[in-house]
């Protein structure tokens, strides 16, 4: 477990961070400790990396069902450096605001990366919901026809952005759930 | 995705009216063309509502002339004008692949005229709002800045200003959060159980925050004050107006002497405010002050009384209101084919603040037993709607017969907490120091235990009834709770009202010495008053009990002899939200309806719900296993609400009844040198200015009231038909945007038809 440069993080760095973010200056502190714990000994916090693997395994993903999306709409070339992993937590901390949620939450279940939520992605995200092997394929076609039902507007049989807006705006329960807390912090 | 735009398609523009350009040029010469394709499919013979969706492994299935209607290669959707001018509004300036995010060079002019558009926009937007990473962010708020100097002096201090004033509101939010209660133990619960169970707990807190600003105000108004006169704070003093026009016999108070007295009358006068708690600042009828005297005004203390109660209703109707106005905009919006929007369930179904391993097992499960009891409920719906008529009349007779039997177990309740409390009333007031010490404790107590009684069997009952019912599972989950939350605090109600019949009857006839039975009830709000303290430390009393005997000595059962069978099928305990909820909401109901009577009452309140609080969360913590089926936070908040504002309706009755019609005691209280309480209001309205006075007398009449009231109406019908039209207006929009999208499958199909013709010719 190596540690980074002990460097403190700079006043101007910290103020810039909370403008530029949704975080907190204890959230953002909080962060910036728990990286220098894990980056790899000897680099400027600016400068080091983690690995997807690495932050797929922090407590706050490790049982999240969509890590392996969360990881790869948020690195840069599969690696994590301090900036991605403060733009994550920010989407992610209670203060943001919804569109931003939406967007990312449009982002992260986008499967196969089209632009559209299609039956594709819809089955792969209600497989991942479940997590159980004998999963009928009836149970399957019937829930993914439900949700296309009720958001998708113009019939194309995809959710297009605009569309899948529109169902986050009116379901109550995506800011509460759309939330995750870093570190402890 | 392609970032440059492809000839003939025009380039992504940021005017709407750019986009529509496409159809409209080429939709006229096609549409004989397509009403001819749409005869042949076989999806024209559908209803122009919602088609019926086909599962997609079926397309294949289908006809070629109807694959126009199958997906179209979405390739081409992304090259379509609205599709690229909504992905720039919400990456703005930098296109959405990560590899090559470079920031386009302000001296193209193309990008340069982009920018410009920009700027007008990035003053409503906060630049944490874009999508962008943090590097991106910043130069984007580099050039925000440098476009700032082109801007003259008056618009560079306006948006100066508003930065540090948002940025100060920032600050004051997060220092509030720190001062936010239990943050962290709500949290922790929330991660460890869930969403729904951390509901409950934020609504206790909640509930403590409101039982303190109630005694805040109770205590500024009407403790304050006697406070300063009697430690002699101030230089102030009493004023004391002795009653006129009132027999001497309604005046007699008797306080019991203080003589030899045993130990164990200590304990019953401590747990039922009797004895030496009667003349304590905890009653209403220590309050026996006309006003109090400062040295430049009156301060008239019973005015204050009755306000301070007004107040303190008033407070909790607005509170509860504004915290349920979002659930309630949402419950609004949902349509309502939908009981429980399958959406809501996929996307945000997943908490993603879960940590633990076991309890994201229980996230999996739950979800599963959700979903699927949701296509069932589907199922369900659908055969009640293909019932037949005979079926139909069946159903709703037993359904009658079952309401009945419902009713009538509600009145054996009614009537059982009735008799109770007679019964303790008259015992009570024979000579009680002689009786044994249970025996006494068990006669005070009588009401508060047939209450609790009747509580722990009529939801049994209820249970039982709802599965004849025949109804759907989700329905019969909220009219059991919403049954039983009727029970719980109707049998309050009842309670008051039978004090009430007992007061003002005197021997069978009506009293007409002083207007109340003052024989039996010299000073009877205070009697009130200590039934109600009885209630709530009797509730809390219950409630510790059932977590130290029966649920810790489960569980250690269930742990450690787990061999036998009984102990295996019995199981460890479910943490239960709605009977928990009910229990909350029955004390806070006391509360509303006692603290007019007890001033003291919402204090106790407090501290009740604050231990009640630790306990819940430690018998959660050590005792408790989470149930499968979880309750949904965004649900529960709104019923939880609800609930509590039943409760508050529920409270009101009696306090305006008691307030209005009963003749206030004449031996204690402030009120002594009126009818009854609320000639305050009446006697004060007369004391003001004669302009003033009509004003007043002029709202409360009927010429007032009738039109105000009709134009409410109006108002009324007037915004229900304002909804009706626009409700109508979303289905056509909806129907429209179904045509326009087969317009843009059928041409985009058409047009790939026409490359590939011209591909092959090439070739």
């Amino acid at each position: 477990m190596g540690q980074c440069l002990r460097y403190q993080m700079h006043w101007e760095d910290l103020e810039e961070y909370q403008a530029l973010t949704f975080l907190t200056r204890n959230e953002i502190l909080c962060i910036h400790d728990s990286f220098l714990k894990l980056c790899p000994p000897g680099k400027y916090y600016k400068e080091a990396t983690l690995t997807v693997d690495q932050v797929s395994s922090l407590p706050a993903l490790r049982v999240n069902p969509f890590r392996d999306r969360i990881c790869r709409v948020f690195s840069h070339n599969n690696v994590f450096s301090f900036e991605d992993v403060l733009g994550m937590a920010s989407v992610f901390s209670e203060q943001a605001c919804p569109s931003l949620k939406i967007e990312y939450a449009f982002r992260i279940y986008d499967f196969n990366e089209n632009g559209f939520i299609d039956e594709e992605d819809l089955q792969r995200i209600i497989l991942r919901l479940l997590n159980s092997d004998d999963m009928s394929e009836d149970l399957l076609t019937d829930l993914t026809s439900h949700v296309l039902n009720e958001s998708d507007l113009d019939n194309d049989n995809m959710l297009s952005f605009s569309e899948f807006e529109h169902a986050m705006a009116k379901s109550p329960d995506f800011m509460n759930s759309f939330r995750i807390h870093f570190w402890g912090c | 995705m392609t970032s440059a735009p492809e000839p003939g398609i025009p380039a992504p523009g940021g005017k709407a009216g750019r986009r529509r350009q496409l159809p409209e040029r080429v939709s006229g010469g096609l549409s004989g063309a397509r009403g001819a394709v749409m005869s042949e499919s076989s999806i024209s013979a559908l209803p122009p509502g919602r088609p019926s969706r086909q599962p997609f492994i079926h397309q294949e299935s289908l006809s070629l002339d109807s694959s126009c209607f199958s997906s179209p290669p979405v390739n081409f959707l992304q090259e379509l004008p609205s599709y690229r001018s909504i992905a720039r509004k919400r990456t703005t300036i930098l296109s959405r692949d990560k590899q090559s995010g470079t920031l386009l060079k302000p001296t193209d002019s193309y990008n340069f005229q982009l920018e410009g558009e920009l700027t007008e926009d990035l003053d409503s937007q906060s630049i944490r709002k874009y999508a962008l990473n943090i590097s991106e962010k910043r130069r984007l708020r580099d050039i925000q800045e440098t476009q700032m100097k082109y801007l003259s002096e008056w618009d560079q201090w306006k948006r100066y200003s508003s930065k540090s004033w948002k940025r100060f509101i920032e600050k004051a939010r997060e220092m509030t959060t720190h001062l936010e209660l239990w943050r962290e133990d709500i949290r922790s619960i929330e991660g460890k159980f869930g969403t729904g169970i951390q509901s409950y707990f934020s609504f206790l807190r909640f509930l403590v925050l409101l039982n303190l600003v109630i005694f805040l105000i109770i205590f500024m108004v009407v403790l304050l004050p006697v406070l300063l006169t009697r430690y002699k704070i101030t230089n102030s003093s009493f004023i004391l107006i002795p009653s006129q026009d009132v027999d001497i016999q309604c005046t007699v108070y008797p306080i019991s002497s203080s003589g030899l007295i045993y130990f164990y009358s200590y304990v019953i006068d401590l747990l039922s405010g009797t004895g030496f708690l009667e003349d304590t600042y905890l009653f209403y009828g220590h309050y026996t002050i006309d006003g109090v005297k400062f040295q430049n005004f009156t301060y008239d203390l019973p005015l204050a009384y009755l306000l301070s109660t007004i107040a303190y209703l008033a407070l909790s109707l607005v509170w509860i209101v504004k915290r349920s106005v979002e659930g309630f905009k949402i419950n609004l919006i949902r349509s309502e084919e939908h009981f429980q929007s399958y959406c809501n369930k996929v996307f945000a179904g997943w908490d993603f603040c879960i940590t633990n391993r076991s309890m994201a097992d229980l996230k999996h499960s739950s979800l599963r037993y959700e979903l699927r009891a949701d296509l069932e409920e589907e199922r369900i719906r659908q055969k009640i709607a293909e019932r037949t008529s005979e079926e139909t009349i069946r159903i709703y007779s037993l359904r009658l017969f079952l309401n009945c039997i419902v009713l009538a177990v509600l009145a054996a309740c009614f009537y059982a907490i009735y008799k109770a409390t007679i019964f303790s009333q008259e015992h009570m007031k024979k000579e009680i120091d002689k009786m044994v010490f249970g025996e006494n404790l068990l006669i005070l107590y009588l009401p508060s235990i047939v209450i609790t009684l009747a509580n722990f069997i009529t939801p049994i009952i209820f249970a039982k009834i709802i599965h004849y019912e025949d109804y759907s599972p989700g329905f019969e989950i909220r009219l059991t709770i919403l049954r039983c939350v009727f029970m719980r605090l109707a049998t309050i109600c009842v309670l008051v009202f039978t004090l009430g019949s007992k007061i003002t009857s005197c021997d069978n006839y009506l009293c007409e010495l002083c207007g109340y039975n003052q024989k039996l009830y010299p000073c009877w709000e205070t009697q009130v008053g200590q039934e109600m303290y009885k209630l709530m430390i009797f509730d809390l009393i219950i409630i510790l009990a059932v977590t130290l005997f029966v649920d810790f000595p489960r569980k250690i059962l269930v742990t450690y002899c787990s061999s036998w069978k009984l102990f295996q099928c019995w199981g460890e305990q479910e943490f239960a939200i709605p009977d928990n909820v009910l229990g909350i909401v029955y004390g806070q109901t006391i509360c509303w309806i006692g603290a007019f009577f007890s001033p003291l009452l919402p204090a106790i309140a407090t501290l009740k719900f604050i231990i009640i609080f630790y306990v819940k969360e430690i018998s959660l913590l050590y005792t408790c296993r989470p149930s499968p089926r979880q309750f949904r936070a965004s649900n529960s908040n709104f019923f939880f609400l609800l609930v509590l504002l039943i409760g508050l309706c529920l409270a009101i009755i009696p306090l305006t009844i008691s307030m209005a019609r009963i003749p206030s005691s004449k031996a204690c209280g402030p009120f002594t040198n009126f009818n009854t309480t609320w000639e305050v209001v009446p006697k004060t309205v007369s004391t003001f200015p004669n302009s003033l006075q009509t004003l007043v007398y002029g709202i409360t009449s009927e010429a007032f009231a009738v039109p105000f009231f009709m134009i409410i109406c109006l108002i009324m019908f007037y915004f229900i038909a304002l909804a009706g039209a626009h409700k109508r207006v979303v289905v056509q929009l909806r129907e429209q945007l179904n045509l326009e999208s087969r317009d843009k499958r059928y041409l985009i199909q058409k047009l790939t038809e026409a490359q590939r013709d011209l591909r092959n010719r090439l070739d």
